[in-house]
């Protein structure tokens, strides 16, 4: 669908508006109207706008040559016909060069039959609200009429259209609807557009394609300045591959079916949204737990090894490689490996070896072969190391990555299969609140992955805040942290440009957070973006606040919740939420795994 | 004109370059190991920039590195060492690392650290090639690329245009301290790159006199780096350079 703005006269104002995918400015020139442009427009104005937004000129029974002189002196494109101008004249004005738009104006007893002869005189014909003054009235006619409109030329839907419309302009169904004429109901005085309200209008009709495209990985694999592929030579090969064919793959009829149906029967989704009674009471607000940790192996990381490993198979790979900080994506990995027969390597830090114990045993059972990696922390980031290495020496074999990090693809690619979740979150919101959009979305983040999933399809919903909560550790001043975003600065690791901890000699810092997941001193490049770019909100959370809440979810709400995902939870007593506000919180996954660090403490 | 380019002009055989990371074994020993070098006919040197996070790098480079950083050393205090280097080294000398230091140094001074004392190249295997190519052209330091066993035809095409100095021929889809697997078809890898306009060294898996020789029969010469720190963590560096004579 095409949007016109019209009614536009300031400069100031329409620069505000150029950001904006607005295929159609409309300039009055009619000088009876409040939004006349005036004896002294200056031709500069509308040529603010790209070259890719057509300029409308606006009149009501104007003298051709008049008309025709104004379309040259303001290089117009189209011209829209207000008045009772007839087949003739449009005819005319076609002939000279410019798209015509014929103006009617509606009531319920609107005689369509009185079109026919304009059908071939005009390139649209624009459906206003009938009035004394030829338009204007910011008052909207009855749409229902428009089921009588049978012909064939498109038309532009005018007549007080506003930010409340949009889910009713969703609903119209004609195939003719071509473009929305906005005008009185996007604006703070006549003349002077609101450019908050129509982008969020635009947002809600899903029509901002340049907010999308500003959050959005390029062809590059950059968002904003931050991704691309900082890798060596050695893995250029390998990454050109990926590079070519994942989003082949990923668009095929195959992976989708292949990927929905095991989703569906084997991880176990849609994971329920649960509201929490009990959290929400505590806290004042409405909170949605999404439940991924209902997922087979318990967190969100099978989301996004059952889609790798479908890639995998498809580009022949007979060999998985997998790094794994609390184990969970070791875990969901060597289960896919499992079931589709194929070998699996995971390294993993020797002191996550460690602390994960039981996810060690599980990746065991599951056939994969667990690799202690030795070096730096041995935590996240060396096993990343170490998988890295050994994808360098068996460039035959295919690394799954675990969250939204390393070089391009690897962080769009998780990005889309994690993305799910937000999906199902605005369906099951919607179906509960009536609204798919929520106030706010938390989220943990390590790499970010299940934060990227969570915040997906909210990206460019102005109206959703999105939370992103990292593990600050002993405390962000303490030298023992994980908060990447509250204390790092722009960097390059694991191939990938983005935030990360260094020291002023650009040797990475070795993280520290009690939550093997979220203990990474890198961030993927996706949130560097949404935090330089004021998108998303960056909160951080320490060991003992993630401790407490995973204690009160557990009491509360009988749901023991991952460490990483305290983190999350720890955030609600940062927030002030008001009561009306629903908030969802991404419950990435169970607390299995954890329960020797809870029992230490809570014991 | 640049070190680099006046070897390769004089010398088109055997040409013997050795891989040290700066501030190792002790933090001093950078000067005294090129000075070492010297003497031995090394023809051309690599001095690694430490790094916490070497990806492309096997065990012993890994814990040598770590070492240097330990012992205190950082790339500023490197370009220190070297201030004076060029009043008795005359070998071409390149600068080995990985982007992240150098980005956090800032390019610009950076290179004019380069100019200053007088390194001929860098190596820098993450970052991509067409990023500062104007800049290093411009401080008359070569971007030494490397090639791998994997690199397609449409890639070793993109890589000769950008080529500067030499290409570094990696042996074997390895880290660094692999070994060297012969076969007919590394063999005609070896041949392929050697046909180009560009003069080249082999390195990984490069550890002693046969194997270097084994090499330079397919190119210019050969690089050598793990078997020389394991040299010099066992006090013996100047044996193993003669044992390659
Ligand atoms: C349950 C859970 N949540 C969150 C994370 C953090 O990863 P990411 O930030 O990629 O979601 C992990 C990682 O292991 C995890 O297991």
């Amino acid at each position: 669908m095409k949007i016109k703005v019209c009614g536009l006269k300031y400069s100031k104002n329409i620069k505000e508006l150029v950001k904006l995918p607005i295929d159609y400015a409309g300039f009055i020139f009619y000088p009876k109207s409040p939004r006349y442009v005036g004896d002294e427009f200056d031709p500069a104005i509308p040529a603010i706008f790209p070259e890719s937004t057509r300029k409308v000129g606006v009149f009501v029974n104007e003298e051709l040559d008049a008309l025709l002189a104004k379309g040259k002196k303001y290089k117009l494109d189209a011209m829209q016909l207000h008045g009772g101008e007839s087949a003739e004249y449009c005819k005319k004005v076609k002939a000279a060069g410019f798209e015509v738009i014929k103006a009617f104006q509606m009531n319920d007893s609107f005689q369509f039959n009185t079109l026919n002869e304009y059908e071939n005189a005009c390139d649209f014909f624009l459906f206003d609200t009938k009035t004394e003054n030829y338009g204007g009235s910011g008052r909207k006619f009855n749409w229902k009429v428009l089921e009588n409109y049978k012909g064939t030329t498109p038309f532009f839907l005018s007549g007080g259209i506003g930010v409340q419309d949009a889910e009713q302009i969703k609903e119209l169904q004609h195939d003719k609807l071509y473009a929305l004429d906005l005008n009185s109901g996007f604006e703070l005085q006549p003349a002077r557009k609101n450019a908050d309200q129509l982008e969020i209008f635009l947002n809600k009709l899903e029509l901002n394609t340049m907010n999308k495209d500003k959050y959005a990985v390029n062809e590059r694999g950059y968002y904003g300045e931050f991704g691309g592929a900082y890798i060596p030579e050695l893995l250029r090969k390998n990454v050109d591959e990926l590079q070519e064919n994942y989003l082949k793959i990923l668009a095929s009829e195959q992976f989708k079916k292949d990927y929905a149906r095991l989703l569906d029967n084997y991880v176990g989704r849609p994971t329920p949204l649960t509201k929490a009674g009990n959290l929400s009471k505590r806290y004042g607000t409405n909170i949605y737990l999404k439940r991924e940790d209902l997922t087979h192996t318990g967190a969100h990381k099978i989301n996004n090894t059952i889609g790798q490993i479908l890639l995998a198979k498809y580009m022949g790979k007979k060999r998985i490689i997998a790094e794994t900080g609390a184990g969970q994506h070791g875990v969901a990995t060597a289960t896919v490996c499992a079931l589709f027969g194929l070998e699996c390597v995971v390294y993993m830090g020797a002191l996550d070896v460690e602390r994960q114990a039981p996810n060690v045993a599980r990746m065991k059972m599951l056939g994969a072969k667990v690799v202690p990696a030795i070096s730096g922390n041995q935590t996240l980031k060396d096993a990343t190391n170490e998988a890295i290495r050994d994808w360098i020496a068996n460039p035959e074999s295919f690394y799954l990555i675990g969250s939204v990090v390393g070089p391009h693809p690897y962080p769009d690619l998780v990005t889309r299969l994690q993305s799910i979740i937000s999906e199902e979150i605005r369906e099951q919101l919607e179906k509960e609140t009536g609204n798919p959009n929520p106030n706010y979305v938390i989220a943990c983040v390590g790499g970010g992955s299940n934060a990227a999933g969570a915040f997906y399809h909210y990206l460019n919903e102005k109206d959703v805040n999105l939370l992103a909560v990292e593990a600050s550790g002993l405390g962000v001043d303490s030298g023992e942290t994980a908060a990447t975003i509250t204390i790092g600065d722009i960097g390059f690791i694991h191939g990938s440009k983005t935030m990360l901890m260094q020291d002023d000699d650009g040797q990475i810092t070795e993280p520290y957070s009690i939550s093997a997941g979220l203990d990474y001193p890198g961030v993927g490049p996706l949130h560097a973006h949404l935090a330089v770019s004021g998108r998303a909100q960056f909160l951080s959370a320490t060991d003992e606040e993630a401790l407490n809440a995973a204690k009160v979810l557990a009491e509360s709400e009988g749901i023991i919740p991952a460490l990483e995902s305290a983190h999350a939870l720890a955030a609600l007593e940062k927030m002030q939420f008001k009561k009306d506000d629903v908030v969802v919180l991404n419950l990435s996954g169970r607390g299995d795994k954890d329960m020797e660090t809870y029992m230490k403490r809570f014991a | 004109m640049n070190r680099i380019d006046q070897l390769f002009q004089n010398k088109q055989k055997d040409i013997l370059s050795i891989y040290f990371p700066a501030g190792y074994p002790k933090l001093e020993d950078t000067l005294p190991t090129l000075q070492l070098l010297q003497d031995k006919g090394v023809d051309l040197v690599e001095i690694g920039i430490p790094f916490s996070d070497p990806l492309a790098d096997g065990p012993v480079i890994q814990t040598a590195a770590k070492q240097a950083l330990d012992n205190g050393m950082t790339l500023q205090l490197l370009f220190d060492q070297l201030q004076d280097a060029r009043k008795s080294i005359t070998m071409p000398l390149i600068l080995m690392g990985y982007w992240n230091t150098v980005y956090k140094f800032g390019i610009d001074a950076f290179l004019a650290e380069c100019q200053k004392v007088g390194i001929d190249g860098v190596i820098l295997p993450d970052l991509p090639l067409e990023e500062y190519k104007a800049k290093f052209e411009a401080a008359g330091v070569h971007n030494v690329l490397l090639v791998t066993p994997q690199t397609t035809d449409k890639r070793l095409g993109t890589i000769e245009k950008a080529a500067s100095g030499f290409l570094y021929m990696v042996s074997t889809a390895s880290t660094t301290g692999g070994a060297l697997q012969a076969s007919k078809e590394r063999e005609d890898y070896f041949k392929k790159i050697a046909a180009l306009d560009i003069p080249s060294l082999i390195g990984f898996g490069i550890h002693d006199k046969a194997s270097f020789q084994h090499a330079a029969s397919f190119s210019n010469g050969a690089i050598i780096g793990t078997a020389f720190i394991k040299a010099l963590e066992n006090g013996n560096a100047s044996e193993f350079l003669e044992s390659l004579q």
